[in-house]
């Protein structure tokens, strides 16, 4: 792994407080690095195992469950 | 109606004329976008009265990031063009046009049935009160602009500090009682009833921003004033988180040495003097009744009482001294959020019950075209990607986004627009749905949480289904987050893009089911609650069936002499019950009892037992008022002679035979038997209010009487407070206890004795009485059938448990279900009647549909289900069922979950525990997911 | 007609606040109580009292408050009568399917919700330029520390 790797990180926002906390973000203008991908979920709580499982299969570098 | 105010208002109940003068906002709302351009632009910093004037804002601005609408606006008393005809910066950067210089002060006139007034309250200004010393040292706030400190949204980002040198303060005190209870140096003899409850909550907010074992809060009070749900609680996890509370009111304040934190002097309950030095102070500031109300009463010709409050009847708690003009909230007397919640919902039922006769003929619905049918189509995606004037663009290659999307699997179409939202936009995507045949569309622009229900209005206008739409949030989340990375915000775009299309490919057309709706209610329990709530349905048009255990009803109201108002409760009590039993749109079914309960909101069956009978009622929503009761004390002698009373047994004296009760020559009341204590560590909230106006009521019959009040902290809340101040006046006593330390009473004889220690004397006291009323804590009736039947929930202390205690108060985790009165947790007649007139509003807003509407976004059983049953337990709505189903052709029967589509809110906490893929929820499958998943990680590798 | 608080008029003209309740008591400053301790007096009056007590008018005049003559002739009307039945009876024939509803904060909010959900249209006025009121400042609320927002 070389020193410039810049890790790709998946996160799984829960639509009513992550994900709007993500959009206060936005409107804050606060300043973040651009690694995380987000992926939408109505809660959580509906994150199944097999996804994390599967983000790390394919490569992810960390896996965020935000709610 | 913003920026807005009323200046008159003419006709009568049912038929208002009201004018409203509407000042310039100088920005066009409907070309807006909320770039805040013109705020980067705008040269004039002014002070920011949404964080307490901590910081700067400019006049070009938005009160806060997520206000309502989320419109700029321009301070026409700070803008520098307006004042002084030059600048107009922002409207050369506004990349909409939205700027009108020369916007005007509008007047319209509106017609309306009735007027609710909730204009709220303003904080204390303790400027003027010098011994405060807020003018003198930076370090010596008010909980409000405390508040804001302590915010993520607030001025220091959520990150304490200090404002004489932004270090963090370890040691911080609370001053409580700032303008409230306070004759000497404000006129605001009531208790504002919050700041206890929000000096406590801003203590233990404290902890948990400052890590660190130095941290010291201090609460200096008079009395906790914890007298709500919950709250006791919350300030014993105060206390055994180390916040100190100490019974002393500063009286020396000054600033620390070399100008930053605050050296206080207080004297203590033994005389000790202390001097201490703080990091900082935060002046607990009460609450006034607002700005504008005289204004507003002057407008509407309203009564207000000494304090500028809107004047109220307990019995008419939301209704003003003018037909068809309702107050509510703060404006009605200071309180907190549940009670204005309540109160707000309890004005609209009584606004909605004046104007039964019109409901529905204001109102507007719109109608779409037949959706097509996509059966056999594969996915045709169009892309629209949104430059956000340069919101978007001035970072992320929007072009370079729609070339790239152009090449992504499904996508036959994509394009980039200056503004994907704006109304010319809306036609041109129904017009390339049409061109180019599309079938899924996904808009790269902003969040889906405020645009998505405008673009699925699109997609239904343009005959396709709602769900058929993905929103990649490339400017909340991309643009406005990575201003400095063009590059990587980008690459990032494109990623979002990609995963949008990767779903869309995969969505397909989702049907909002419908429930009926049986326009009927059932209300459980004929107190005050229960026939207040049923009253207000049936004026509102909606059959009620009243149901009462009892062979009358009333409930505890028989048994109370008058409201801390001094209003008779007998007279009001019997009118509500001829008018219940006489209503014809209620029917009253006594010594009843509730058999079953099955079906959900809409649509409920119960089966009730009546007189040995049983009979069956269909309803849409049910309002639960079972009430509580009077606990039966086990201490202080009580039930071993007559002179010892509860409450209520004073009252029904009182009403009997007050000649007999003038004649005591002393009389002593005991507070919190029972309350407050290990097995009920919940106040029971009206106990202080009715002792007070008891023992002012014996002052009156017999002004020789010695009264005493034995009370560990008095909580007559509000204006309750005024009451508190004549019992002083008339001379009772009050003397404090520890719980440790309680009275103890001796009967010998002929004699009744209490023995007290008295803090401020520091000795015991013996009291010789004639009297002893004890103040028995109100406990709930055992509620574990109605639990059983309905699945909702209760507290610990086993009263009925709100959907959520601010903004929910007498909503219930069971849709379709609501709560009032006593069963909920105690509370006098006025807050018992507005609550149940709120259960009203909010189960007519069920009532009042034909059908209920359900999201679409729900669970659905594939073929894969085998009835394993893990996902049961962790459904938090109870929304699924285990069947036993028979498979078609070898009639073998075999397990199969089923979720029930009113119940369900679509969290698919089922869909991530089940372990094969037997359930899922609509629009966001595990296949939808994985497929965004992957789509994520394409280029990883 | 002008407006004042003992404690004001006190400090203006430099005695003890019980001073000015004894003047007001004994009828030598001619002021009527108001709503929330305040006291009302007409120009008239205040006058006639600077003049018999030697007081420079000015000082008096500029620093009290003066009312609009429409609200000075409010005076509320204490015993306000209140009833719980029967208030259509005395309504007009023509009844409005609509409501204001003036104050943009929690209450009027969530007044404005529950009466648009059962049918009737509503106006809401706000005076600033966005709804939220006292709560969108609050930061957390007890006792559940919930997020005020």
């Amino acid at each position: 792994m070389t020193t410039n790797h810049e890790p790709v990180i998946l996160g799984f926002l829960c639509n009513w407080c992550a994900y709007a906390g993500g959009d206060l973000a936005g409107v804050s203008r606060l300043q973040y690095p651009p690694n995380m991908r987000a992926v939408r979920v109505m809660c959580s709580g509906m994150v199944h195992p097999d996804l994390v499982v599967d983000a790390f299969g394919k490569g992810a570098d960390g896996v965020m469950v935000m709610g | 109606m913003t920026l807005s105010e009323v200046t008159g208002i003419s006709g009568e109940a049912g038929d208002f004329r009201v004018s409203v003068k509407q000042n310039p906002r100088y920005i066009d709302m409907n070309r807006c976008i909320a770039c805040g351009e013109c705020a980067a632009k705008c040269p004039k910093k002014v002070d920011d009265e949404f964080n307490a004037g901590i910081n700067k804002r400019r006049a070009a601005y938005i009160k806060y990031g997520q206000a309502v609408p989320l419109k700029y606006a321009i301070d026409a008393a700070n803008c520098i063009y307006l004042a002084r005809g030059k600048c107009r910066a922002c409207e050369k950067f506004c990349p909409t046009d939205a700027i009108d210089f020369e916007d005007k002060e509008k007047n319209v006139d509106v017609n309306v049935g009735s007027v609710i007034l909730a204009p709220g309250w303003s904080p204390f200004d303790p400027k003027g009160v010098d011994y405060l010393g807020c003018a003198e040292s930076p370090d010596i706030v008010t909980s409000m602009e405390y508040e804001r400190l302590l915010s993520a949204s607030g001025p220091c980002m959520g990150h304490l500090k200090r404002p004489s040198d932004s270090r963090e303060p370890k040691k911080i005190a609370w001053l409580q009682c700032v303008g409230s209870r306070n004759l000497n140096r404000c006129d605001n003899a009531y208790c504002s009833s919050v700041c206890c409850m929000y000096a406590i909550k801003q203590a233990l907010v404290t902890a948990e921003h400052l890590e660190g074992d130095d941290l010291s809060q201090t609460v200096f009070y008079m009395d906790i004033r914890s007298h709500g749900k919950e709250f006791d609680r919350y300030f014993e996890k105060a206390q055994a988180d180390g916040v100190n509370f100490v019974r002393a009111r500063p009286h020396t304040i000054e600033p620390g040495k070399d100008g930053t934190g605050v050296t206080m002097r207080y004297t203590l309950d033994d005389g000790k003097v202390v001097v201490e030095d703080f990091d900082m102070a935060v002046l607990s500031v009460g609450l006034e009744a607002s700005k504008d109300a005289l204004s507003l009463a002057d407008t509407f010709g309203i009564a207000l009482d000494e304090f500028r409050f809107a004047q109220t009847s307990s019995f008419a708690p939301v209704a003003s001294s003018r037909e068809g003009v309702f107050v509510t909230g703060a404006f009605q007397a200071p309180k907190a959020i549940p009670r204005s919640v309540a109160e707000a919902s309890a004005a609209a039922a009584d606004a909605a019950r004046l104007l039964t006769a019109a409901k529905g003929t204001l109102t507007r619905s719109k109608s779409y075209p037949r959706e097509k049918d996509l059966a056999g189509q594969q996915p045709r995606v169009g892309v629209f990607v949104c430059s956000c004037g340069i919101n978007i663009a001035g970072v992320v290659d929007v072009k370079e986004v729609v070339a790239y999307a152009e090449g992504l699997p499904h996508v036959v179409y994509a394009e980039n627009n200056l503004f994907s939202c704006s109304a010319d936009t809306q036609d041109l995507i129904a017009k390339r749905i049409e061109e180019h045949n599309l079938n899924r569309i996904v808009v790269a622009a902003c969040t889906p949480r405020t645009h998505e229900p405008l673009f699925q209005d699109t997609l239904r206008e343009a005959g396709l289904n709602a769900y058929l739409i993905e929103m990649a949030n490339i400017r909340n989340q991309n643009a406005w987050v990575h201003q400095n990375a063009p590059e990587a915000a980008t690459a990032k775009a494109k990623d979002q893009v990609r995963m949008a299309v990767a779903k869309a490919a995969l969505d397909y057309p989702l049907a909002r089911d419908a429930v009926p709706v049986t326009q009927k209610a059932l209300v459980i329990g004929g107190g005050l609650a229960g026939m207040g709530a049923a009253l207000n349905l049936a004026d509102q048009g909606f059959e009620a069936v009243l149901l009462e255990k009892d062979a009358r009803l009333g409930g505890n109201a028989w048994h109370l002499d008058t409201t801390p108002k001094g209003e008779p409760v007998r007279p009001m009590l019997e009118e509500m019950i001829q008018r219940t039993e006489n209503h014809a749109n209620i029917k009253v079914l006594k010594n009843a009892a509730l058999k079953s309960a099955t079906g959900s909101v809409g649509q409920f069956v119960s089966k009730i037992a009546v007189d040995g009978q049983t009979r069956a009622v269909t309803y849409g929503a049910a309002v639960l008022a079972t009430g509580a009761r009077e606990s039966v004390p086990t201490e202080y002698g009580y039930g071993e002679d007559a002179r010892i009373l509860t409450h209520l047994e004073f009252d029904r004296k009182l009403r009997e035979d007050a000649a007999q009760l003038g004649q005591a020559q002393s009389a002593v009341f005991i507070q919190c038997v029972g309350s407050r204590e290990p097995n009920r560590p919940y106040c029971s909230r009206v106990c202080c209010t009715h002792t007070v106006k008891s023992a002012i009521h014996l002052k009156t019959l017999n002004p020789a009487m010695n009264v005493y009040v034995l009370y560990r902290d008095m909580r007559t809340y509000g204006l309750n407070e005024i009451l508190y101040q004549k019992a002083r006046d008339l001379g009772v006593i009050f003397i404090r206890y520890d719980v440790d330390q309680k009275p103890a009473v001796a009967i010998e004889g002929a004699d009744l004795k209490v023995t007290v220690d008295d803090p401020i004397v520091q000795r015991p006291l013996k009291i010789d009485t004639d009297l002893l009323v004890l103040a028995a804590a109100i406990e709930p009736h055992a509620s574990d059938e109605l639990i059983a039947l309905y699945k909702c929930g209760v507290n610990a202390d086993g009263f009925l448990n709100e959907a959520h205690p601010k903004l929910r108060p007498v909503d219930m985790a069971v849709d379709g279900l609501f709560v009032a009165g006593l069963c909920n947790y105690p509370k006098p007649v006025d807050e018992s009647i507005e609550q149940a007139k709120a259960a009203a509003a909010r189960a007519a807003t069920v009532l009042s549909q034909e059908a209920m509407q359900l999201d679409a976004i729900k669970s659905f059983v594939t073929d894969d289900c085998d009835g394993c049953a893990l996902c049961l337990d962790v459904c938090p709505y109870r929304a699924i069922k285990l069947e036993e189903q028979a498979t078609e052709g070898n009639g073998q029967v075999h397990k199969r979950i089923v979720t029930d589509k009113a119940l369900c809110k679509g969290c698919g906490l089922c869909a991530a525990t089940c372990p094969k893929g037997g359930v899922h929820v609509h629009g966001f499958t595990l296949d939808q997911l994985k497929a965004q998943v992957s789509a994520a990680l394409v280029d990883v590798v | 007609m002008y407006e004042f608080k003992v404690g004001r008029l006190a400090r203006i003209l430099g005695v003890h606040r019980n001073t000015v309740s004894n003047w007001i008591r004994s009828g030598r400053l001619d002021a009527r109580p108001a709503p929330a301790k305040r006291y009302q007096i007409g120009e008239a009056a205040l006058r006639r009292f600077c003049a018999l007590n030697h007081i420079a008018e000015d000082r008096v005049l500029d620093h009290l408050t003066v009312l609009p003559e429409a609200a000075a002739s409010l005076t509320p009307t204490v015993a306000a009568r209140f009833s719980t039945t029967g208030r259509e009876e005395s309504m007009t024939q023509k009844t409005i399917g609509s409501v204001m509803v003036v104050g943009g904060g929690i209450a009027g909010i969530q007044a404005t919700l529950d009466l648009a959900d059962s049918g009737y249209f509503v106006y809401l006025v706000e005076k600033s330029a966005g709804i939220g009121g006292a709560m969108a400042q609050l930061d957390k609320t007890f006792p559940t520390n919930d997020c005020a927002m």
